[in-house]
């Protein structure tokens, strides 16, 4: 099967644009998107966020919507930025051809859940909003809304999740499981993950200033991007327009906190080094890294640690966007790719907005100027650890050979299902460490340490995690004290426990698994795409062990909600893992 | 002060979910991060500050801020009776 993957349309809405057009110009004027909350509604204004200058219903008359309906602006955000790639691919027979759409969110419609909280728990008439709060729904309804029939999967691994969106879908590509991949991702603000990030005290009162000695972390920003991914040899047979090629990826866990990065930037660094090696280019090819650059100060010293262990004393030139659209968290992997895509059309670097003074012995970025971009990189590293590192070039890379398929097999297989087993976990994990864990981590934890034992394994390759709801215990206390005691005093534990990645996570953590680590949500089929992925790994001989875990638990108010909803209430807490291994 | 020190004491184990540790266990003047005391860590270190927030009116800017009284349990009481507004 081919192995050059092109990019055949983009599409992008932020605060600097809601098209392609618009956020070029913005780029160009080195006009930033942030400012004073205009949709969003919290105590805490005055924090700058960068929000998508359109309300609810200027994005529902845009896409034709009745303005009484219901939706998400999650969903909104990824149906306008979806269109505008679909258009500009050009692609008149998706009804004929293997549609995957793959996005990557971790609010999902939580604006929908906490602005109708307290009207669903008391009235059945508000019930249907919960069946959208997870983030499966709202990449189904992204689709529903283009009216396109695809399959749908959804990334869930923080910040770095439309990043992996599109490495998940060039690889489905190479194998021939998709034609066309629409993939990407979208998150809108929320009061509940722009009050969590707030408890986390990383929330600058100021215009975020990513690589400078004064910054003081990052403002939140929301919109959406997707790229239309196809074959080379596919897009040349139908005369399609490419705007470059994905060269190459890595996917790392940097295995160290939930929401700091290591000093060294392990994770980064591995996950840039194999997007170095698969794209066969070397580091002196590499001319512009749109860094991940949050403004935090941990984060940019992490990531200038890891750049320098890349490139040495010849860092490329480089820049965070993050000074124009605020950290759009989820969407940011795809959002900055598509501005790679538009630096390398239009021959230029954007400038890292805010900089002015150095980090001692930190890289410096470039304040925007004009160059030639043959091969970019852009990184994106979430909570957990989850690195992701893209490579785009202008030109064909090099062929690559594709290995025989290697046979696979199950090695181990756990399933958690009872409280009375959880108790267990002091066998695992010390008593200050089980201080902060619900029963999922709980059950997550005793299932994969388990299955590695049986399977005589230490540490898997890779980590494949699978969950419809995620972290729902966590997420339900944190968003209840919200709503009923105000945007003030929350728990930063709570709420660093509430993104679905935790789960996987958290198992990198204890095992120092810097390898592959990725979150499926979508439903009853998040288990499906997690062994899809699996299974891919191991065929492609990309690891020689996989632990495949899926992880769900209700929790007294959601539980009680679905129940009221479906009739039956999700089990209380479900955790089943699979080592899958090479076999002979 | 002495009074104090057991309430934030109680107060700590609480929210920190410290379930085997009693408060006459806990040194007051022991170091609260690190191995050598209670072993808490950065989390905690922001849910310690969310405490002195709700229950003693007293909010901080910045984490490195925090860092200067959350030494130990003697060296939080004291600042908390110096600065409480609640």
């Amino acid at each position: 099967m081919e192995s050059s993957i092109v990019i055949t349309g983009s599409g992008i809405i932020s605060a600097i644009g809601c098209n392609k057009e618009t956020v070029l110009q913005s780029l160009l004027n080195k006009q930033t998107g942030i400012g004073s909350m205009k949709h969003l509604e919290s105590i805490h204004s005055h924090l700058p966020v960068g929000e998508v200058q359109f309300s609810n219903n200027e994005m529902k008359e845009l896409l034709g919507i009745d303005q009484s309906k219901i939706i998400s602006r999650n969903v909104l955000l990824g149906a306008l930025a979806t269109q505008e790639a679909l258009l500009e691919s050009k692609i008149t027979d998706l009804d004929t051809k293997k549609v995957v759409f793959i996005s990557g969110t971790t609010v999902g419609g939580m604006d929908i859940t906490e602005t109708y909280f307290s009207d669903m728990l008391q009235d059945d008439k508000y019930l249907p909003y919960i069946g959208s709060h997870d983030c499966g729904t709202s990449s189904t309804e992204i689709m529903q809304l283009c009216g396109i029939s695809a399959q749908v999967c959804t990334i869930s691994t923080a910040c770095s999740s439309a990043l992996n969106a599109m490495i998940v879908g060039a690889e489905m590509l190479k194998r021939g499981e998709a034609d066309i991949v629409i993939a990407g991702g979208c998150e809108s603000l929320s009061k509940f993950h722009f009050n969590g990030f707030n408890t986390l005290m990383i929330l600058d009162s100021e215009n975020c200033r990513p690589f400078d000695a004064t910054r003081a972390g990052i403002n939140l920003g929301e919109g959406a991007a997707y790229v239309v991914l196809e074959r080379a040899q596919d897009a040349e047979d139908r005369n399609a327009i490419v705007h470059g090629y994905i060269a190459g990826y890595g996917n790392r866990c940097d295995a160290y906190h939930q929401t700091a990065t290591s000093e060294n930037g392990e994770g980064a660094y591995l996950a840039m080094l194999d997007a170095l090696k698969t794209s066969g280019l070397s580091s002196q090819d590499i001319d512009y890294i749109n860094a991940h650059g949050t403004g935090t100060g941990n984060n940019d010293q992490s990531e200038s640690v890891a750049l320098q262990r890349i490139f040495g004393s010849k860092v490329p030139k480089l820049s965070s966007t993050k000074g124009f659209t605020g950290h759009t968290t989820s969407a940011s992997g795809s959002i900055e790719t598509v501005i790679c895509l538009l630096a390398m059309k239009h021959n230029f670097i954007p400038a890292n907005l805010g900089w002015n003074t150095p980090i001692p012995d930190g890289v410096v970025p470039s304040i925007g100027e004009e160059a030639q971009l043959e091969n970019v990189i852009c990184n994106s590293f979430g909570f957990g650890g989850n690195c992701s590192s893209l490579i785009l070039s202008k030109n064909k890379p090099a062929a690559k050979a594709v290995g025989e398929k290697r046979k696979w097999q199950v090695a181990a297989e756990v399933e958690i299902t009872q409280d009375s087993d959880l108790s267990r976990v002091k066998e695992y994990v010390s008593a200050m460490e089980a201080r902060r864990m619900g029963k999922l981590l709980k059950a997550a934890t005793i299932a994969s340490q388990d299955a590695l034992k049986i399977a005589g394994i230490e540490k898997p390759d890779a980590i494949v995690t699978a969950t419809a709801l995620g972290m729902m215990e966590t997420s339900e206390k944190f968003l209840n004290s919200m709503i009923v005691d105000g945007e003030s005093s929350l728990s930063p534990t709570l709420f660093m426990q509430s993104t679905h990645n935790t789960i996987g996570s958290s198992i990198a953590i204890r095992n120092k698994c810097y390898g592959y680590n990725i979150t499926y949500t979508q439903g009853d089929e998040s288990l499906e795409w997690a062994m899809r992925d699996a299974i891919r790994l191991i065929e492609n001989g990309q690891a020689e062990s996989v632990l495949v875990g899926c992880y769900d638990e209700s929790a007294p108010i959601f539980g009680g909600l679905l129940k009221r909803l479906n009739g039956k209430e999700p089990a209380n807490v479900y955790s089943k893992c699979l080592i899958l291994t090479a076999a002979n | 002060m002495e009074n104090l020190i057991n309430t934030l004491k109680e107060q700590i184990i609480d929210v920190l979910n410290l379930e085997e540790i009693t408060a006459e266990e806990i040194d007051a003047a022991a170091p609260i991060f690190g191995d050598n005391g209670l072993g808490l860590d950065s989390i905690d270190a922001l849910e310690l500050i969310v405490l002195l927030e709700k229950n003693y009116g007293i909010r901080f800017s910045d984490p490195s801020e925090a860092k200067q009284v959350f030494v130990s349990i003697a060296t939080m009481a004291e600042y908390i009776s110096k600065n409480r507004t609640k």
